[in-house]
């Protein structure tokens, strides 16, 4: 105590940054232990979705998941199908299905779920040179956000390799 | 043997009559205790040492254009030889020059040289590891290891160039780290991040400057008190944005940040505090008429009005220096 008192300068010098880092680390993690989404979705990747109407092999229309209509042919080969997952939030994990059992699901396709959480893009630019000058930029990732939350997903890409655009959002499944 | 208030009136006396100076003083005092003082970053650099400190950048730089260009041709062993290999070799002959006084400037170029090529090394050797260069996570590895390093090297060795390479190093460990914290979260936007550490960074700065003016450490200071006021300052008129998407609160702290410096630069007895507060309230007042008094007639009249602010604020600041930081 009486080194403190003795050396308060010193102390405040080298305790605001190890507050700050406190304070990011409980802002990040403190919030997810209470609150939690609650709802699964629905997502495709993927696919040669040029040759559909809409630029989408799979829409969500009043609740049900549809398949657009092929709208051209490639002149060589054939069209790559996207592939359907089912995203469960509790145990932050993909399983992919197949278009008959997704059709059966009723689905919310807005983009808020019903428990005010949203799918979005990783990001964060910016930094200081040399001080971790653009460091920690993915926008391949994808986050559940929402009530000061944001959880990172793991979703399942189409190739192997990241693509920004490779990931669709189709619906929240109602439950 | 005379008595401590003997002593002390003694001294008193000496002081009057400026027999010997106060530098003087604790030089005798410091060879009675047996501690030797660190010339290194003390006195004004002169054309050799600005050499060492060049050379030893320029080595540095060598060092790693070599491995750019032979990145792909150069084997691992001799990549790690190169840097890390080097970063080692040169610490230690930093050491050994720093044994006398009159190669302690050797010394701590070769100091440089190992704190500039250490981190190299230490991404060679993790990349052949498999680590993700372009992480976080490694990159707060890497200024780990090297602040742990060098502290322990000040602990050892008291010197004043450790404990500089050890703020520098826990600098980029405090930012490394938060970012991987982070990660690519959405809710964390990059630029108002970074301002905010710097922020902090800035204050920690100007409070290890101050805690540090009262000891052995008292070169760093300087170092210290300049970069911290920037960091500061600079950080804060960021955080206050551009119409329209100013925040309010920071824009109108701004100028309580600004005389605050100016004040505290009397008490600390800073120049950099004084400069620093000075150029900043220019900028600010350039900002300010910029924003909201641009358009219009005010224009004109905004910009006389700020001119004139500019002069009366050079005056102000050249009267506390004259006043309070002439020798």
């Amino acid at each position: 105590m009486e080194y403190i008192k003795k050396n308060v300068s010193l102390v405040l010098g080298m305790a605001i940054p190890v507050l700050m880092i406190i304070f990011v680390a409980g802002s990040i993690y403190l919030p997810g232990l209470f609150i939690q989404p609650r709802f699964n979705f629905l997502y495709a990747t993927g696919g040669d979705n040029y040759y559909y109407n809409g630029g989408q092999q799979y829409v969500v229309q009043n609740g049900v998941l549809v398949q657009n209509e092929k709208k051209n042919q490639p002149p060589t080969g054939t069209i790559t199908e996207s592939r359907l997952f089912l995203y469960d939030v509790t145990r932050d994990e993909s399983r992919e299905i197949s278009f008959d059992e997704a059709r059966g699901m009723n689905l919310n396709s807005n983009l808020v779920s019903p428990d005010d959480f949203e799918v979005v893009p990783g990001g964060r630019g910016g930094g200081i040179f040399p001080f971790d000058f653009n460091s920690g930029v993915d926008y391949n990732a994808r986050y559940v956000q929402g009530h000061n939350v944001s959880k990172k997903i793991n979703w399942v890409r189409s190739s192997g390799t990241y693509y920004y655009n490779d990931f669709h959002f189709l619906g929240w499944i109602k439950q | 043997m005379a008595t401590k208030e003997e002593t002390l009136q003694y001294v008193q006396t000496l002081g009057e009559l400026q027999v010997v100076t106060k530098e003087e003083l604790i030089a005798a005092f410091d060879t009675g205790k047996g501690v030797r003082a660190d010339h290194t970053l003390i006195k004004k650099l002169d054309i050799a040492e600005i050499l060492y400190y060049i050379g030893g950048a320029i080595v540095f730089l060598g060092i790693t254009i070599l491995l750019a260009q032979n990145w792909s041709t150069l084997s691992f062993s001799t990549k790690v030889l190169a840097t890390l290999g080097t970063g080692i070799a040169a610490y230690f002959a930093g050491l050994v020059f720093n044994k006398d006084v009159r190669t302690e400037a050797v010394g701590s170029a070769f100091f440089l040289i190992s704190a500039l090529v250490m981190p190299v090394g230490l991404y060679v050797v993790f990349d052949k590891a498999g680590l993700d260069m372009n992480s976080s996570g490694t990159h707060s590895l890497i200024s780990g290891i090297l602040l742990g390093a060098f502290l322990l090297s000040y602990a050892l060795s008291r010197k004043n160039v450790f404990l500089l390479f050890s703020i520098l190093f826990g600098t980029e460990f405090f930012f490394n780290l938060t970012s991987f914290m982070i990660g690519s979260g959405p809710y964390f936007d990059g630029w108002k991040f970074s301002e905010y550490r710097t922020l902090v960074v800035g204050i920690s700065y100007m409070f290890l400057g101050y805690a540090f003016s009262k000891n052995e450490h008292a070169p760093l200071s300087g170092f210290l008190y300049g970069f911290g006021v920037l960091g500061f300052l600079g950080s804060a008129m960021f955080l206050g944005g551009w119409k329209p998407n100013q925040n309010v609160f920071w824009e109108l702290i701004y100028p309580v940040l600004i005389f605050g410096t100016l004040f505290l630069s009397v008490y600390v007895k800073s120049r950099s505090f004084l400069t620093w507060g000075t150029i900043f309230l220019m900028m600010y007042i350039l900002k300010i008429t910029s924003e909201y008094f641009s358009s219009g007639l005010g224009w004109p009249l905004a910009l006389v009005i700020a001119g004139l602010a500019m002069i009366g604020i050079g005056y102000l600041s050249l009267s506390l220096k004259n006043k309070y930081f002439s020798a």
